[in-house]
C-alpha cells in the first residue's frame, strides 16, 4: 500500500493515486521525519515567503501587476484556496472513514476490494479532465469544483482507514472481545486507535492531493490562487505567474507541514 | 462522440502519440536520472534520508506552480512540460531506488565482494538487479502520474490529449465541449493503461526469475 | 500436579462442558465432536493436543469467543448459553500468547479496563491495580504508568495475567499464554503462576502445545486427539505412569520417566541455610555470624525478606555495611515450586554453584545445591524404577 507504513510500494494499486501517494508514502514509512524536518519546513517557507513580501513592496509594478499583486486579492485568493482545501478533505473525512470502518465490519468485508478498486479505477483518470467534465455537468463553481477534489482524494482516505483496521492484530481484537468488550467499545478503544497512525497518513496525502489539486479550480471559477498563475499565463506577466506559482506552493508546503504535526500530534502514545 | 471520433480521428491519434511518446521519455530519462542518483548517495544513509525528504517535499509542490515557475526559464511549451513532467517522475523512482538499494542484504554485497567482484560489478551484477522490482514499482507509479501532469502541461501549449480537455473547457455550452473533454480524459485513461501493461511486461522481462513474485 | 491441600479458600467454580459440538459450516468434519468435561473448581486443568486439534476452540466456547454448534457448558452451575456474552466474559479472566496488551494503552489502563467495563470506582481500580501488579512481582510505582513497548517479553506476559485477574474472575482461561517468551522466563512465569495460584485457588483452564509445560501446570491433564476427542484425562502422575493407548504414549513422548523429574519440586528438598543479611546491617555482625556458621558468602536481603544480592564474604571485608545491590547484580533465584530440571538449569549459570530459593511473593526460603538435587533425583529414579517404559505398553 503507498500510503501505508509497509515500506517501497509494489502492489497494483498504488499506482493509481500517485503524486500525492508517492508523497505520502516517503514520509510515512517506519523512521517517522525528525524535528529537523517539522521545524524546518515551516521554516523554509517562512523564510521563502518573507522574502517574497520584501520583493513584492519593494517591486517596479506596472498597474495590471499591482492589481492582480494587491495585497487584499491575494489574501482573498489564499483564503479560498484554504476554503477549498478544507472543505474538501472534511468531507472526504465524514464519508472515507465511516465508508472505511463499515468496510471492515464483517457484513460488508467482503465488498471491500470492490469498492477500493472502483475508488482505484476513478483515481487514474486525469484530475484536469475530472474537473472539466464535472463543470461541464454541473456547471462551474466552488462546488464543483469541491466535488471533483473530494473523488480524487477519497481514496487515500478510504484506503488507509481500511488498512489500516484490517492492520490491527486480530489477537488484540479478540483480547478485548474476550474481556468483555462490546464490539462497538472494542472499535472505539482499541481498533481505531491503533489505526490512527495509517489513517493520519492517509489524511495527510488527501490534503496534500487536495491543495495541489485545488491549483486547478480557477480553471472553473472556484477562486483560489491557481488564479494567479493563469492569470500571469495569459497576460504574459511573470511577476504575476512567479508570484502565484511560490505562493501555492508555499501553501502547499504548509499544509503538508499541518499534516505531518496532526499525524504527530495524534499517535496514541505507546506505539512507536 | 464516436463521430466526434471518426472525425478527428488523425489529430487524436497524433496527440495520444505525442503524450504517449512524452511520457515515456520524460519517465526513461527519470528513470536514469533517479538510479544514477541514488546509487550515488545511497552508501551514505544521511543523504539518502535527505534524497527522500526531498522527494516527499517535491511531490507536496502542486504541478501547476511547478509549470507556472517555469515559464519565464523555458518559455511556453514542449521545453517546460519536458522538465515538469521529468521533475515529478524523478521524485518517486528516487525514492523507491533508495529504498530498493538499502534493501539489499549487506550479506549478498559483502559475498559478491568476497568473491572478487568491484564495487562496479557489485552494483550492476548483484545490487541493481536485486532493487529493480522496488525500482520499476517506483517507475509504474511515475509513469501514472506522468500521464496526468502532461495533460495539465496543455494549459501550457505541451503536447498530448490535454489539448482536448483544455478545448472542451474552452468551448463550453458548445455541442463538441463533451466530447472533446471526454475524449481527452479517456484517452489518457487508455494510455496510462497501456502503460501500465508494457512496464508489467518490461518486469517479468527484467526481473530475475529467482526473485520474481 | 495435584495439590489439593486446601490451605486458602477456593475462589474458582466447576465448569461442566456437556456433549459441546463445534461445526464450521463447509467442514466435513466438526472442529469439537462431542465434548464432555468437568473442570473442578480451584484446579489447573490443561488442554494439549497436536495443533488442529480443537483445544483452542474448546477453550474459546469457555467465554464464548466461539459458540457452540449444540451442547451446554456450565460455569458455577449456570449455563453460559443464556446469559449477556459480554457480562460473561467481564466475570472470566482471559490470558493470551504474548500478553496481548493494548499497546496504546498503559499498564494501568490494560489492567483497569474489564473494573472499568465493571463500573468500579476509581480508587478501588487504582488500588486494585496496585495490588495485582504486586502480586505478579513488578514495582507499581515504576510499572504502572509504562507503556506495553516500554515492558519486556515476561513482564509484558505478567501484565497479561495481572489484566486477566482484574476484576476477580472465579474462572481464567489461559492460551498458550507463556508461548512467546524465553525458556527462562518461562519457567518464571510458570512458578509465578503456581504461587499466584497457591495464594488464590482459581479454577484455571489452560491451553498448551507444550507437554512439560502442562505437567508442570497442571493439577489435571486433557490429552485431546483430533475433534476434540478425549484420549486422557487425568492428574499428571496417573498420565506419565499409565499412558491410555498408543497416541498417548507418543505424545508424552520418550523418557517418561525423566519427565517425572518435572514433577519434583524443589520444595521437596531440604534447603540449605546459610547465613543471611539485611541491607544495611554492620558488615562486621555479619562477617563474625558468616565465619561462626561456616559460610564464604552470605544472602541479602531486602525490607520485604526478598533476596537481592548474593556476596561472598571475602567482599564485605572491606565494607562498613552491607550495600544495596548494584543494579546489574544478576542474581537468579528460583520458586520453591520449580522443578528440579529448572533448579539445575538455574544452578548451572549461579556463580554459586546453587541457587537462591523464594516461596510466596519472591521472599526468601533457603538456597539449593548440586548435591540435594542429585541425591533427589537418585530418589526419584529409585521410586519410578518400576514404572513400565509407556513406550512397552503399547
Amino acid at each position: 500500500m503507498t500510503t501505508v507504513d509497509r515500506g517501497p510500494d509494489t502492489s497494483r494499486e498504488n499506482v493509481a493515486d500517485a503524486k500525492a501517494a508517492a508523497a505520502g508514502l516517503a514520509s510515512s514509512r517506519k523512521r517517522r521525519p525528525g524535528w529537523r524536518l517539522l521545524l524546518g519546513q515551516p521554516l523554509f517557507v517562512a523564510v521563502v515567503v518573507i522574502a517574497w513580501a520584501i520583493w513584492r513592496s519593494q517591486a517596479d509594478l506596472d498597474s495590471i501587476e499591482k492589481r492582480q499583486l494587491d495585497w487584499t486579492l491575494l489574501g482573498r485568493l489564499t483564503l479560498e484556496h484554504l476554503k477549498l482545501t478544507v472543505v474538501a478533505t472534511v468531507i472526504v473525512l465524514a464519508i472515507a472513514v465511516p465508508l472505511g470502518i463499515a468496510l471492515t465490519r464483517p457484513r460488508l468485508r467482503r465488498a471491500a476490494p470492490l469498492v477500493v478498486a472502483f475508488a482505484n479505477a476513478g483515481q487514474a483518470a486525469p484530475v484536469i479532465g475530472l474537473i472539466v467534465l464535472l463543470a461541464i455537468w454541473l456547471g462551474f463553481g466552488f462546488w464543483t469544483a469541491i466535488l471533483a477534489l473530494c473523488l480524487y482524494a477519497i481514496l487515500p482516505v478510504l484506503r488507509n482507514t481500511i488498512v489500516g483496521l484490517q492492520g490491527v492484530d486480530p489477537t488484540l481484537v479478540e483480547a478485548g472481545r474476550g474481556m468483555g468488550m462490546s464490539n462497538r467499545s472494542v472499535l472505539g478503544r482499541i481498533e481505531l486507535p491503533l489505526a490512527v497512525p495509517v489513517i493520519m497518513a492517509g489524511i495527510r496525502t488527501a490534503l496534500v492531493l487536495v491543495v495541489g489539486t485545488a491549483t486547478l479550480a480557477t480553471f472553473i471559477d472556484a477562486g483560489g490562487l491557481g488564479g494567479l498563475i493563469t492569470t500571469g499565463i495569459r497576460l504574459l506577466r511573470y511577476p504575476v505567474l512567479i508570484s502565484g506559482a511560490i505562493l501555492v506552493a508555499a501553501l502547499a508546503l504548509l499544509i503538508d507541514w499541518a499534516g505531518r504535526v496532526l499525524e504527530e500530534v495524534t499517535r496514541p502514545r505507546g506505539l512507536e | 462522440m464516436w463521430d466526434y471520433i471518426a472525425e478527428r480521428h488523425a489529430q487524436l491519434l497524433y496527440q495520444s502519440y505525442q503524450h504517449l511518446s512524452l511520457v515515456i521519455q520524460c519517465v526513461l530519462l527519470a528513470t536514469v536520472l533517479a538510479v544514477g542518483l541514488a546509487v550515488f548517495v545511497h552508501r551514505n544513509p544521511r543523504i539518502a534520508a535527505l534524497a527522500g525528504g526531498v522527494s516527499a517535499i517535491g511531490l507536496t509542490i502542486p504541478s501547476f506552480a511547478l509549470l507556472g515557475l517555469l515559464i519565464p526559464l523555458a518559455g511556453i511549451g514542449t521545453a517546460t512540460s519536458v522538465i515538469a513532467v521529468t521533475f515529478y517522475a524523478t521524485l518517486p523512482i528516487l525514492r523507491n531506488a533508495v529504498v530498493g538499494l538499502a534493501g539489499v542484504d549487506s550479506t549478498l554485497i559483502e559475498s559478491a565482494r568476497g568473491m572478487g567482484m568491484g564495487a562496479v560489478r557489485t552494483l550492476l551484477r548483484v545490487e541493481l538487479p536485486l532493487a529493480w522490482p522496488v525500482i520499476l514499482a517506483g517507475v509504474r507509479v511515475s509513469a501514472q502520474m506522468s500521464m496526468g501532469i502532461a495533460a495539465i502541461a496543455a494549459y501550457v501549449l505541451g503536447p498530448g490529449l490535454g489539448s482536448f480537455i483544455f478545448t472542451g473547457l474552452t468551448q463550453i455550452g458548445g455541442k463538441n465541449a463533451l466530447n472533446s473533454a471526454l475524449v481527452g480524459t479517456l484517452g489518457v485513461v487508455l494510455l496510462a493503461l497501456i502503460l501500465d501493461a508494457l512496464l508489467l511486461l518490461a518486469g517479468r522481462l527484467t526481473t530475475s526469475r529467482g526473485i520474481r513474485v | 500436579m495435584s495439590d489439593n491441600t486446601n490451605e486458602t479458600e477456593v475462589s474458582g467454580v466447576d465448569i461442566d462442558l456437556i456433549d459441546v459440538v463445534k461445526r464450521y459450516p463447509g467442514q466435513k468434519r466438526a472442529a469439537v465432536e462431542g465434548l464432555s468435561l468437568h473442570i473442578p473448581a480451584g484446579e489447573i486443568v490443561m488442554f494439549v493436543g497436536p495443533s488442529g486439534c480443537g483445544k483452542t476452540t474448546s477453550l474459546k466456547m469457555i467465554n464464548r469467543l466461539i459458540a457452540p454448534t449444540s451442547g451446554t457448558i456450565r460455569i458455577g452451575g449456570e449455563e453460559i448459553g443464556k446469559q449477556d456474552d459480554d457480562d460473561l466474559r467481564r466475570r472470566i479472566g482471559y490470558v493470551i500468547q504474548g500478553g496481548s496488551l493494548f499497546p496504546h494503552m498503559t499498564v494501568t489502563q490494560n489492567i483497569a479496563l474489564v473494573p472499568g467495563l465493571l463500573g468500579w470506582d476509581k480508587r478501588r481500580t487504582a488500588e486494585r491495580v496496585d495490588e495485582l501488579l504486586e502480586l505478579v512481582g513488578l514495582d507499581p510505582a515504576r510499572y504502572r504508568g509504562r507503556y506495553p513497548r516500554e515492558l519486556s517479553g515476561g513482564q509484558q506476559q505478567r501484565v497479561g495475567v495481572a489484566r486477566g485477574l482484574a476484576a476477580d474472575p472465579p474462572v481464567i482461561l489461559m492460551d498458550e499464554p507463556f508461548g512467546a517468551v524465553d525458556p527462562i522466563t518461562r519457567q518464571r512465569l510458570q512458578d509465578e503462576l503456581l504461587s499466584i495460584q497457591e495464594e488464590l485457588r482459581k479454577t484455571i483452564v489452560c491451553v498448551t502445545h507444550d507437554f512439560d509445560e502442562a505437567v508442570k501446570l497442571g493439577d489435571r491433564i486433557l490429552i485431546l486427539t483430533e475433534g476434540a476427542n478425549i484420549a486422557q484425562y487425568d492428574v499428571p502422575e496417573a498420565i506419565l505412569a499409565n499412558p491410555a493407548d498408543r497416541f498417548v504414549a507418543d505424545f508424552v513422548g520418550a523418557g517418561a520417566a525423566l519427565k517425572q523429574l518435572t514433577l519434583s519440586r524443589v520444595s521437596e528438598i531440604d534447603l540449605g541455610r546459610p547465613t543471611v543479611a539485611q541491607i544495611g546491617d554492620s558488615a562486621a555482625d555479619v562477617l563474625r555470624a558468616a565465619q561462626s556458621a561456616g559460610d564464604d558468602s552470605v544472602v541479602i536481603l531486602d525490607a520485604k525478606r526478598r533476596p537481592v544480592d548474593w556476596m561472598w564474604t571475602r567482599d564485605l571485608l572491606d565494607l562498613d555495611r552491607v550495600p544495596a545491590p548494584h543494579d546489574d547484580t544478576d542474581l537468579v533465584t528460583i520458586d520453591r515450586r520449580a522443578t528440579l530440571n529448572d533448579a539445575l538449569d538455574t544452578m548451572l549459570v549461579s556463580s554459586h554453584g546453587s541457587a537462591v530459593v523464594t516461596g510466596r511473593r519472591d521472599e526468601y526460603l533457603g538456597v539449593v545445591d548440586f548435591q540435594a538435587v542429585l541425591t533427589r533425583i537418585q530418589d526419584t529414579h529409585d521410586e519410578h524404577h518400576g514404572v513400565p517404559d509407556p513406550e512397552a505398553v503399547a
